[in-house]
């Protein structure tokens, strides 16, 4: 028999898909024909323009103005802490768990079989609550980038994912951080041409990582690491 | 919402996408209360709906340019986005469990602009035809939006085997839908 769908079925498929009441192997069919049946992401989002109308019924809430600030911190690449190493100098703002986590760092970059022979761009990612921080080292000799935890960490059953981009890009996936203090990534090699600007990130995300491309998950907090150059440039 | 009201947070998700943050604040202001009483709504806790609220709004940030292809009105889209970014965070809370079931799915692929434009306006609409449901039926269908609630969830609540349930939510809904298109 050729595959039909009954029109009623499909539509209380649909409005369940859009309620997010399925599970198992109903979401599994329900997702796949989500993204192949264009009937059928037609009704999933005609329930979801149905079911919207509930929440546009409720009385505005205004958000504390704390919020505001965290969300535009949250996507402000400019908003980039000074270069780390500058505000070591001005002994400032820096842990010692942090300068401790440098200090590994820099015996963990240096400590290898051939010596590094580009730069070394440091940074810290600090999320805007200063629950989670990060140092990252960007080795451009070798084209990695070496994070270590400082604070904070995935919420359970989640996982860090290190995201970066240059100007104007999108963040493109650099690699996940199921677990451990320390992560060594190769960088992508979109990433590793990057000449300028480079932004570095970290979000938590389903176990798999994100399912989009794109961070889904908090953004614990991005860094700008200006004047990232090939060694040989 | 007027007509003007739409072209606006059309106009400013828009700019959002090409990455104009000043336009990102603007959208903020215009329905960042209106998302944060979904929030409320679906977390019943004020730290938590603002949690929500910021990780909805990066979100929006992340994902304005695939607005255009979703079909949705804007209001739609951000409550969409805000309910089921709520909605995710009531049930790591509550379970911990199937994260693979927390589905991200932000556009409806190949929808249809045209056929998909039920405008938000019809937000009276909905309460109207909500309360042609008899009142369990209704408490149902908002206890599956607001709370998030699973069949079996919603069985145990009201006590009844969970194939009844099943089927009052999809009667319910079946009215709730005709009522909606009268």
């Amino acid at each position: 028999m050729m595959q039909e769908h009954d029109p009623d079925d499909d539509d209380m498929l649909a409005a369940e898909f859009a309620l997010r009441m399925l599970t198992g192997d109903a979401l599994e069919t329900a997702r796949r024909r989500a993204a192949e049946d264009t009937a059928f992401a037609r009704r999933v989002a005609d329930w979801e323009v149905r079911l919207s109308a509930l929440g546009d019924d409720l009385p505005p809430v205004p958000p504390r103005p704390a919020t505001k600030r965290a969300v535009l911190a949250a996507v402000s690449p400019v908003k980039a802490r000074p270069a780390f190493w500058r505000r070591v100098r001005a002994r400032q703002a820096l842990g010692a768990a942090g300068i401790v986590a440098l200090a590994l760092l820099a015996v963990f970059v240096t400590d290898r079989a051939s010596p590094p022979s580009g730069p070394l761009y440091a940074a810290e990612i600090v999320s805007d609550t200063g629950d989670f921080r990060v140092v990252a080292v960007v080795d451009k000799s070798s084209d990695e980038v070496i994070l270590t935890r400082t604070r904070g960490a995935a919420p359970a059953g989640r996982i860090l994912q290190v995201w970066a981009h240059g100007p104007d890009a999108p963040a493109t996936s650099v690699g996940l951080w199921p677990d451990g203090n320390t992560v060594r990534l190769s960088l992508p090699p979109e990433i590793a041409a990057v000449d300028g600007v480079l932004t570095l990130g970290v979000s938590e995300e389903p176990v798999g990582g994100s399912p989009t491309g794109s961070p889904t998950g908090r953004v614990f907090g991005t860094v700008d690491i200006p004047g990232v150059r090939h060694p040989g440039a | 919402m007027s007509t003007d009201g739409k072209a606006t947070i059309e106009d400013l998700i828009a700019r959002t996408a090409l990455g104009d943050r000043n336009a990102f604040g603007r959208l903020y202001d215009a329905t960042a209360a209106k998302l944060l009483a979904v929030c409320l709504r679906v977390l019943k806790n004020r730290d938590e709906a603002e949690d929500a609220l910021q990780e909805v709004f990066v979100k929006i940030w992340n994902n304005a340019d695939r607005y255009q292809v979703n079909g949705h009105s804007p209001m739609t889209w951000l409550i969409t986005i805000a309910r089921n970014a709520a909605i995710d965070r009531l049930r790591a809370r509550r379970t911990h469990d199937d994260l693979a079931d927390v589905h991200h799915r932000l556009v409806a692929p190949g929808a249809d602009p045209e056929h998909t434009a039920v405008a938000t306006s019809e937000a009276a609409r909905m309460t109207v035809c909500l309360h042609e449901l008899e009142e369990n039926r209704r408490k149902a269908v908002t206890g599956a939006y607001f709370d998030g609630k699973t069949y079996q969830e919603l069985a145990d609540t009201f006590e009844i085997p969970l194939n009844t349930m099943r089927t009052w939510l999809r009667r319910s809904l079946a009215k709730l839908k005709e009522c909606m298109s009268r």
